[in-house]
Order: structure tokens, then C-alpha cells, then sequence
């Protein structure tokens, strides 16, 4: 074969081997970086190890395993709010309100221990309603 | 059960200590006896650090490129240059012969066993085949980093004398006074003693929470039970000053208790413990405690919910306020000589903050009784907003759609990583750097100088914003440990993986708190305080570990529970104290 074709086939052939060289390069670029990079992690984790530098991991995956177990089995974890109507480890059982009555010492009156906190409160002229009470009484 | 897990890993740690290696490679003994005193000097002004907080490497041209001398090949991912003579060689590049073995190899003398990475300065050894490490040459190469970077001794560091170790029991007559002033609780395994429901007094499960991990909190009971705070003694000794100076001294309302009697939280929280470990076992009402913390914290002072933790905060603050001031100089931060609840419960923190032009470094270190912690920002709501603040660090997550999450569990160990690793401050938050003179964009990182007796961590699970109504709950589970090591959240730690994991002593000659940080940085968790239901409308609860038996404190019911129920728990405080108190002179260590 002669003339036109045989230039067009020169310079595909050319074009292909000039495109097959840069996918080399390329090629061998990318893999340089990877090793690169890889060779960079590997002396990193190598000196950790070596200097006894590494975290614990043994441990800290063995407390996830039992943290995940626990969930597993800890079937009805709303059950744990219900404790007002249980024995206690002492065998006591408990009112929900507190009953126990002492004198309180501030204004000396006998209050229940559920109720001492309100009563506190406006025995000591604090929080809002107490406060609300006062600035009302004043304004008269 | 889970006390097994820990005898391993103690005795498993070098810890930084490269003296049993340095005789593992013979040719480095070898190059270190024929090269005199600093053999590693020489090569400290060839190392560079490029960019600021970069890695180190082999100083180079920019338009250098380092080939083996051998084939000429500059691809290899690993060149060594020879300490010895300092030709470059590669070495086994893709699995090909070493240039750098055979040129160690054709020395008859030897001599030319050492090489240095050209890209990473780490020192190879040509014959073993193996990287290899050596105190001086990290020195070397830290000294050439850290040149740019330093800021000096910061000044509110002072340096602590250490108290030695002396070793004591009771002689006779220290024996007959205590068995005269005191007297021996019954004990019986499965009722171990301090264990004691507190009623609630009114939406108060909020403080009977925080005091029951507070009533065992070890060094706390122990300082109590001693006797170190005597509630008769302190009033005595407040009533006879108040009288000497005149009455209505020293903040008037607050500090006379109605009766003229001086306001000290620790004088009620010394009767809350007698009461306690009494060996009554009926419910005891802290009505007095409640009574004088209002008096302290007015504008906590009411009948609705409170928050925990801010509880804790205000009680702690509570305690040093109201003790005597120790005569002569002034506590130093941190270091816990003002009270109990500094001395258990302070910390120090460190936070250095990076000029990413030049790497200059600025260094502060604050006190601190806790550790607060987010939750990992990864849950997306319901209106399409990611919930807590989104970090300046972080990318999508910020737009407020992520559709890369991988849902994992939320850990103490995650957020503590968080909290200690590198954040960059962004372009609106540019920090004033001392050697630019100009305001830069900044790196800033987080590290613990000195670990408190017990930690305390703080879960944010509640967020608040300016109008109520925008307050929420996060929920969502966080896995703790039962065992905690700290040692990597150090300063010495952070610090040293900031310049590539080398051997230096970073901290200096601070280094007694380093050294004290080194060999109680293992912590038991003894306390998690958790709270169930809504914002508004929720309950706090708290177990407790004594005699490796988990017990659920709800108010004034005690009761027995399985540790499973603990690990699954929705944590909101977590307590942990040290394994080993540790008196460095004896070194003997005692359980705590």
C-alpha cells in the first residue's frame, strides 16, 4: 500500500504508541505514590510498635464486645423505672413519698421529707412562686 | 470479671523506652562506639520539618531530586542516604535487590551499616534490613522541629516539690486513741457499709444522684471518715472568729445559717457521711445539705429540676468556698491545695494553639474538676438539621444532610479522641501569632498536663439554646469502658505523636507531673450517674460499684443489679478514680 493511507497508518500508529507510553507513565506514577504512601503508614505503625506506643486495643474492643452483649441481654431497659414498689436489698420497702417528718431549720415547723423541698422554697422566700408572692404583697 | 482484662495490659507497655532495642541492632551499637558522644549531631542541621507540624525529612533543593547512586532510579519509595558517607541508595524497590544492603555490604571496614530515610528521617539499618530507632537521632530530629516552635515556659506553671513516701502505721498509743474514738462498723459482705438510700425530697433525685457517686467516691470517703474535716471542731472554730471580729461579718446572710451558726458545705457533707456509714440502714434525708447548699447557690435555689452536673460544679465550688483559707502563700491552680474537692477532683488542661504559617506555638494551661464532652454530631433530625454545634473540621455534616453516615456506636474513648484531636480554627476565628505579628489561621489541640485523683466526665446531653422551647435531649447511647487507660490523652502523649512518635522528653523538667501522670494514668469506673425520661421530666439514678458489685441507688431504693445493666445504661456522668495511688520514692503501689 502507497500514498495517503500509508502516512494516516504512520501516524495512528504514532498516536497509539504515544497514548500507550502515557499510560505507562501514569500507571507507574500512581503506583510510586501508592507505595510511597504505603511505605509512609508502614514505618509510622512499625515505630508505634516497636516503642510499645500502641493503644490498647485488645482491651478497648473487649469492653465494646461486653458493652454490646450487655445490650443484647438487658432485655427491657424501661424496666429499670419502675422501682418504687420494690424490697430493697435491706428488705425495707419505701413509700413513693417520703413520710419521714423532721423539724425544718429554718422556721422550725415538723415537715415531711417528700415535701421539704417546696416547702423550703417558700419558707426561704426562693424560686418563682415565692418570689411572685412578694412582689405582689409589696405592690399593695 | 472484667478485672482480667487489665493485669495485661500493664505489664505489656514499654512505653516510649528504646533502651532494651538499642542493643537489639548490633551495627547501631556498633556506628554509635565508633562515633564519639553525639554521633547523630551532625545530621540535626541536614533535617528539615516542611510544612509547619509537618514531617521531617532530609533537607533538599526544591529542585533536588534524590536518586540511587547505584541505578539511578529516583521512583523507589524508600532512599537512604548513609550516615557514613552520605550516598543515597534505594533499597528493594518492588521486591527488587537492595542497593543500600550492598553498599553496606562492600565496606570491608564496615562503618556503613546506618542510613536515614531521606523522605521520613528514620534511621534504617542496611545489614538487618530493618528500621531501626535510637534516642539520639529522635533528639536530633525534634531539636531541628521545635527550634521554629517553642514558646517558652509558660507562666503559670510552677514547679511542685513531690512529697516523699513514708511508710506508717499506729504506734501504741496512736492505736488506743483510735480504738477509743471510734468504733467498728459491722460489716457483712453482701451489705457493704456506706450503702444507704437518701430520700427525695421534691424533684431532688437530681442531688441525691450526684451525692451517692460522691459519698463513694473513695479518696472523698476516706478524707471524711478520717476525721479530716471535724464539723464540731469547724463550728467551734467558726463561732469563736465570728465573735471576735463582730457578728454579721463575712457576707451577713450567707454565711450565718439562721442560727448564727457559719455556713460550711463541708461541715454538712462530714454529717451526711457519719450518717451514712452509720450502719443505719433506713433512708437518711439530706434536708440539711439541701438546706445550706440553697443558702450557697441562691439562683439554684428552687423547687424545680435541676440539672446534675450542675449540681456537682456548684456542690465542689460549695466545699472550697467555705474552707478556711490556709495561711502563707497562695494554692496554685490545679494542683488541689485549697480543699478536698480540688484535691480529688482537679485536673489540669493544656491547650496549645499552632500559627499554620510559621508552627509557632502558644501554650496555656487551665484547671479543671471535669471534662465535658459532645457526642459525635452524626444524627440527622427530623426538620433535616444535624443536632450539636457542627465542628469548623467538619464538611458535609455542616450542610445539614449527610448521606455517608455509617451509624456506629457513640464511645467514651471516641469522644475523648475528639476532644484531644487537631482543630482547625477557621478563617473567622484567626489567633494573633506572636512570631507573625499578625492574626493567622491556627491549629489547636487539647491534652491533659495532670490527671485528677478521679474523672469525672460529662456527657452534653442536653442542649440548650436561648428560648427554652429549643432545649433538647440527646439520647443516644455512649459505650464506657469499665477500665480507662488515659495515658494516650496526656500531654506527653499528644505531644509526642505531634512530632512523629519520638523518643524526646517533651514536658521538660515540669516532669514531675509527668512522671506521676505515667504511672497512674489506668482508671476504674466506681460511679455513673444516668438520667432516664424527657428534658423537663426525667429521673436520675446512680450505680455503684463496691466490692466489684453493682448496686442501683434510686433515691431511697437500693437495690442489687448485674453489671450488664450498667453497660447499657444511658451514662450522663461517669466517675472514674485511680487504680494505683503511686508514691514514687517507695514505689510500692497500694490499692485504692
Amino acid at each position: 500500500m502507497s500514498g495517503p493511507n500509508e502516512d494516516d497508518n504512520g501516524k495512528l500508529v504514532k498516536f497509539v504508541s504515544f497514548w500507550l507510553c502515557i499510560k505507562q507513565l501514569s500507571s507507574q506514577l500512581f503506583g510510586n505514590l501508592l507505595n510511597s504512601i504505603i511505605a509512609d503508614v508502614a514505618s509510622e505503625c512499625h515505630r508505634i510498635a516497636k516503642l510499645g506506643l500502641d493503644r490498647n486495643l485488645e482491651e478497648e474492643e473487649e469492653e465494646l464486645k461486653l458493652s454490646a452483649e450487655a445490650r443484647a441481654s438487658v432485655a427491657d431497659v424501661a424496666a429499670e423505672t419502675n422501682g418504687k414498689y420494690v424490697m430493697d436489698i435491706f428488705g425495707q420497702t419505701h413509700p413513693p413519698v417520703a413520710n419521714d417528718v423532721f423539724d425544718c431549720m429554718n422556721c422550725g415547723r415538723s415537715v415531711a421529707a417528700g415535701r421539704f423541698a417546696p416547702h423550703l422554697e417558700k419558707c426561704m422566700g426562693k424560686g418563682r412562686k415565692a418570689r411572685k408572692a412578694t412582689r405582689n404583697s409589696t405592690a399593695n | 470479671m472484667s478485672s482480667t482484662i487489665n493485669h495485661l495490659h500493664h505489664h505489656h507497655r514499654i512505653d516510649g523506652q528504646i533502651s532494651p532495642l538499642t542493643s537489639s541492632c548490633p551495627h547501631l551499637a556498633d556506628f554509635r562506639s565508633r562515633n564519639g558522644a553525639k554521633p547523630f549531631r551532625a545530621l540535626q542541621d541536614c533535617l528539615r520539618v516542611k510544612p509547619p507540624g509537618g514531617r521531617a525529612g532530609i533537607r533538599r533543593e526544591p529542585s533536588e531530586v534524590p536518586r540511587c547512586a547505584a541505578c539511578g532510579d529516583s521512583s523507589p519509595s524508600r532512599l537512604y542516604a548513609c550516615v557514613a558517607c552520605a550516598a543515597v541508595f534505594c533499597h528493594a524497590p518492588s521486591g527488587g535487590p537492595s542497593h543500600a544492603s550492598a553498599h553496606a555490604a562492600s565496606m570491608p571496614l564496615g562503618g556503613h551499616e546506618i542510613a536515614v530515610d531521606v523522605d521520613r528521617a528514620e534511621l534504617f539499618c542496611c545489614a538487618c534490613r530493618d528500621q531501626i530507632y535510637d534516642r539520639d537521632f529522635d533528639a536530633a530530629v525534634v531539636l531541628s522541629a521545635i527550634a521554629v516552635q517553642s514558646s517558652g515556659n509558660p507562666e503559670n506553671m510552677r514547679k511542685r516539690r513531690r512529697v516523699d513516701y513514708r511508710p506508717w502505721s499506729p504506734d501504741v498509743r496512736e492505736r488506743l486513741l483510735m480504738d477509743n474514738g471510734s468504733s467498728v462498723l459491722d460489716c457483712e459482705i453482701d451489705r457493704p457499709r456506706g450503702l444507704r438510700g437518701l430520700n427525695n425530697l421534691g424533684n431532688t433525685c437530681f442531688m441525691n444522684s450526684v451525692l451517692q457517686a460522691l459519698l463513694h467516691t473513695p479518696p472523698l470517703r476516706d478524707y471524711f471518715l478520717s476525721d479530716r474535716h471535724n464539723r464540731y471542731y469547724c463550728q467551734l472554730k467558726n463561732a469563736a472568729t465570728t465573735g471576735r471580729i463582730g457578728s454579721g461579718v463575712g457576707g451577713g446572710g450567707k454565711r450565718n445559717g439562721g442560727n448564727g451558726v457559719k455556713l460550711c458545705l463541708a461541715c454538712d457533707v462530714d454529717a451526711m457521711f457519719s450518717a451514712v456509714f452509720s450502719g443505719d440502714r433506713k433512708p437518711y434525708s439530706p434536708a440539711k445539705f439541701l438546706y445550706s447548699w440553697w443558702q450557697h447557690a441562691s439562683d439554684l435555689a428552687s423547687y424545680d429540676q435541676q440539672d446534675a452536673h450542675e449540681f456537682f460544679i456548684s456542690m465542689l465550688d460549695g466545699i472550697h468556698e467555705n474552707v478556711e483559707r490556709d495561711r502563707g502563700k497562695p494554692p496554685s491552680p490545679g494542683h488541689g491545695d485549697c480543699c478536698i474537692a480540688h484535691r480529688v477532683f482537679s485536673g489540669i488542661l493544656r491547650s496549645d494553639v499552632m500559627c499554620m504559617a510559621c508552627g509557632f506555638t502558644s501554650t496555656t494551661y487551665d484547671p479543671c474538676v471535669d471534662i465535658s464532652l459532645d457526642l459525635e454530631p452524626h444524627q440527622v433530625t427530623a426538620h433535616g438539621k444535624t443536632s450539636a454545634k457542627s465542628h469548623p473540621s467538619s464538611n458535609s455534616e455542616a450542610n445539614g444532610f449527610s448521606s455517608t453516615q455509617i451509624p456506629t456506636t457513640s464511645t467514651l474513648i471516641g469522644c475523648l479522641d475528639r476532644f484531644t484531636r487537631p482543630e482547625r480554627l477557621g478563617s473567622d476565628q484567626k489567633f494573633f501569632c506572636q512570631q507573625c505579628q499578625v492574626s493567622q489561621e491556627s491549629l489547636k489541640q487539647m491534652s491533659i498536663r495532670k490527671l485528677p485523683l478521679v474523672s469525672c466526665f460529662h456527657i452534653k446531653r442536653f442542649e440548650h439554646s436561648h428560648t427554652r422551647k429549643m432545649s433538647r435531649k440527646v439520647d443516644r447511647y455512649l459505650q464506657f469502658p469499665f477500665s480507662l487507660d488515659m495515658a494516650p490523652y496526656l500531654s506527653s502523649s499528644i505531644l509526642r505523636s505531634r512530632f512523629g512518635n519520638r523518643v524526646f522528653s517533651f514536658e521538660g523538667d515540669d516532669g514531675d507531673d509527668v512522671a506521676a501522670n505515667e504511672m497512674s494514668s489506668e482508671f476504674e469506673l466506681f460511679a455513673v450517674v444516668t438520667h432516664s425520661g424527657k428534658l423537663d421530666a426525667g429521673h436520675y439514678v446512680t450505680y455503684l460499684r463496691l466490692s466489684n458489685q453493682w448496686y442501683k441507688c434510686d433515691d431511697a431504693w437500693i437495690t442489687r443489679v448485674n453489671e450488664n445493666v450498667v453497660r447499657a445504661a444511658q451514662g450522663y456522668m461517669m466517675f472514674y478514680v485511680q487504680k494505683m495511688l503511686y508514691y514514687r520514692a517507695s514505689a510500692q503501689v497500694c490499692p485504692s
